[in-house]
């Protein structure tokens, strides 16, 4: 620390002398100073470490009518020059391909039913620094992305810190997003029942007359609490809660609304309060030479989704260097207080039902199920004896999930959803250097 | 009022609880093991995440860091 300061002091002496080197030689041993207090105590020890992590997922859904692939290469570095200060950039990518259903109707009007073709490409760009002092760690982050038809950008802190002999781990963390979402330009006067969908992204973001752009403010808060009980026994309680409030429907999707085929826009309410409670447990089996995980969690909003997970999943060294990994989930959920499969049937004028009406089935009644797995290999090496002579950590991944959906009553016209069936694979590579 | 107190006594076991856990550092190497971290793999997480809220209509009470392994 006091290097750092009298290398400051040496350097401003040598090229100024006066009134004006002093104010010099003072304003640069503040911000040496400073910049000593931020790295504090453990600034002595220097880190110098960069990680990288390159991956790639792969989302398919195979359907007859509705095949959707998602490609999401991402990669992620992370530099650690001191111990107490991590700076990470990241770049990340969404190639959407496929076909998605841009009217929902239900069985009143079955002839109502169509493909449209979709591509689309999301870049989303982050970045942030992470501050480390003894037992607490400060983070900030800040993520901006873009595509055709939305843009987001997000800003995030958290604190952690570790206590009674670090058995005991707190974080909280803060996000905001401020996310603006292209649609049509209609008067906000117009009825939504008189509202059309959005049907391209061609003049989004741009002063085309037929474009507006509407605003999604999103708050995030989270608490978590990391406890190890014994040598072989640790639990994990998580508290998130949520707040979205702006156009919260898919611009592109219309929904029957009328017996005669009346279409009008996905209609949402503009607010949705979200809370969910996880609880975690990591229990390793000294027989078994096997860590097994347990997760239960449960989710309620104000548009009355209620849902339950459950997780298992079991890791274990098939050889020094190779990790093999199984797990499943079950998921389950209720409607939201307006679903509706058809809103031809009467639906009310006043209620939940006769004054919103969604296409979307994340907003029905469903269960999924998932079963999946990994494999990874790990090599670890040491600042004079590295991995290849180059890393000091190598790292290769490969997983794959498969996930069966089943829709309680979403229907398509009336007809049966094809495309509940889907895989997600994804191949990782990581490197410390 | 019997069920805020029962709430109250349970907040105070438990809270006295943790207070006399103790997991020595010597007794961490299981802990400190990758296996044995909540955010084990947290690249490849998030994107499984990313997923699974692109299909469902809940969100949130993800892994968070943190293993006991107490070693940063």
């Amino acid at each position: 620390m006091s290097e750092v300061v009298s290398r400051a002091n040496h350097s401003a002496a040598q090229h100024h002398t006066g009134p004006t080197s002093r104010r010099v030689t003072r304003a640069l041993s503040a911000g040496a100073c400073l910049w000593a207090l931020m790295l504090g105590g453990a600034g002595e020890t220097q880190a110098q470490v960069a990680d990288l992590d390159v991956r790639t997922t792969v989302f398919t859904e195979p359907s007859p009518d509705s095949e959707m692939t998602v490609l999401n290469p991402s990669i992620r570095l992370s530099v650690t020059p001191w111990d107490a200060l991590s700076v990470h950039a990241g770049y990340e990518a969404d190639i959407v391909s496929g076909a998605s259903e841009p009217t929902k109707s239900g069985g009143i009007s079955p002839d109502i039913v169509s493909h449209a073709s979709v591509t689309d490409v999301r870049h989303v760009a982050s970045g942030g620094i992470t501050l480390r002092r003894k037992e607490t760690t400060l983070s900030v982050s800040y993520g901006y992305g873009t595509e055709s038809d939305y843009r987001s950008q997000s800003i995030s802190v958290s604190g952690a810190t570790e206590f009674l002999k670090r058995n005991t781990r707190l974080e909280l963390s803060y996000s905001r997003g401020f996310d603006q979402v292209c649609n049509i330009n209609y008067a906000a006067s117009l009825s939504p029942t008189l509202r059309p969908r959005l049907d391209s992204s061609t003049g989004c973001f741009t002063s085309a007359d037929d474009r507006q752009t509407d605003d999604v403010d999103l708050d995030s808060f989270q608490g978590a609490w990391t406890q190890t009980w014994t040598p072989v026994l640790a639990t994990q309680l998580v508290l998130t809660g949520g707040l979205q409030h702006g156009f919260l429907g898919n611009p592109y999707r219309a929904v029957v609304i009328g017996p005669g085929g009346q279409l009008a826009q996905e209609h949402h309410p503009e607010n949705r309060a979200r809370g969910a409670a996880a609880l975690r447990m990591r229990y390793y089996i000294k027989g078994m030479d096997t860590a097994v995980g347990l997760g239960v969690r449960g989710y309620s909003d104000t548009w009355d989704v209620l849902s339950q997970t459950y997780e298992l999943e079991a890791e274990r060294y098939l050889l020094k260097w190779l990790r093999l990994l199984v797990r499943g989930r079950y998921y389950r959920q209720s409607g939201a207080l307006f679903w509706s499969d058809d809103y031809t049937g009467g639906e009310p004028k006043s209620g939940p039902r006769g004054q919103y009406w969604t296409g979307d089935r994340e907003l029905s009644p469903l269960s999924s199920y998932l079963l999946g797995g990994r494999v990874l290999m790990n090599f670890h090496g040491r600042p004079g004896d590295r991995v290849i002579g180059m890393f000091l950590d190598l790292d290769a991944s490969f997983g794959l999930d498969v996930i069966k959906t089943n829709l309680d009553e979403f229907t398509w016209a009336g007809g049966e959803v094809n495309d509940t069936f889907a895989t997600v694979a994804s191949v990782g590579l990581g490197a410390s250097f | 009022m019997r069920k805020v107190s029962k709430l109250l006594l349970i907040g105070v076991a438990c809270t006295s609880s943790v207070g006399c856990v103790t997991v020595r550092p010597e007794q961490r190497a299981v802990l400190a093991d990758p296996i044995m971290r909540f955010d084990g793999n947290a690249e490849e997480e998030s994107a499984r995440q990313h997923v699974l809220e692109n299909r469902e209509g809940s969100f949130g009470g993800g892994s968070v860091e943190g293993g006991g392994c107490g070693c940063n």
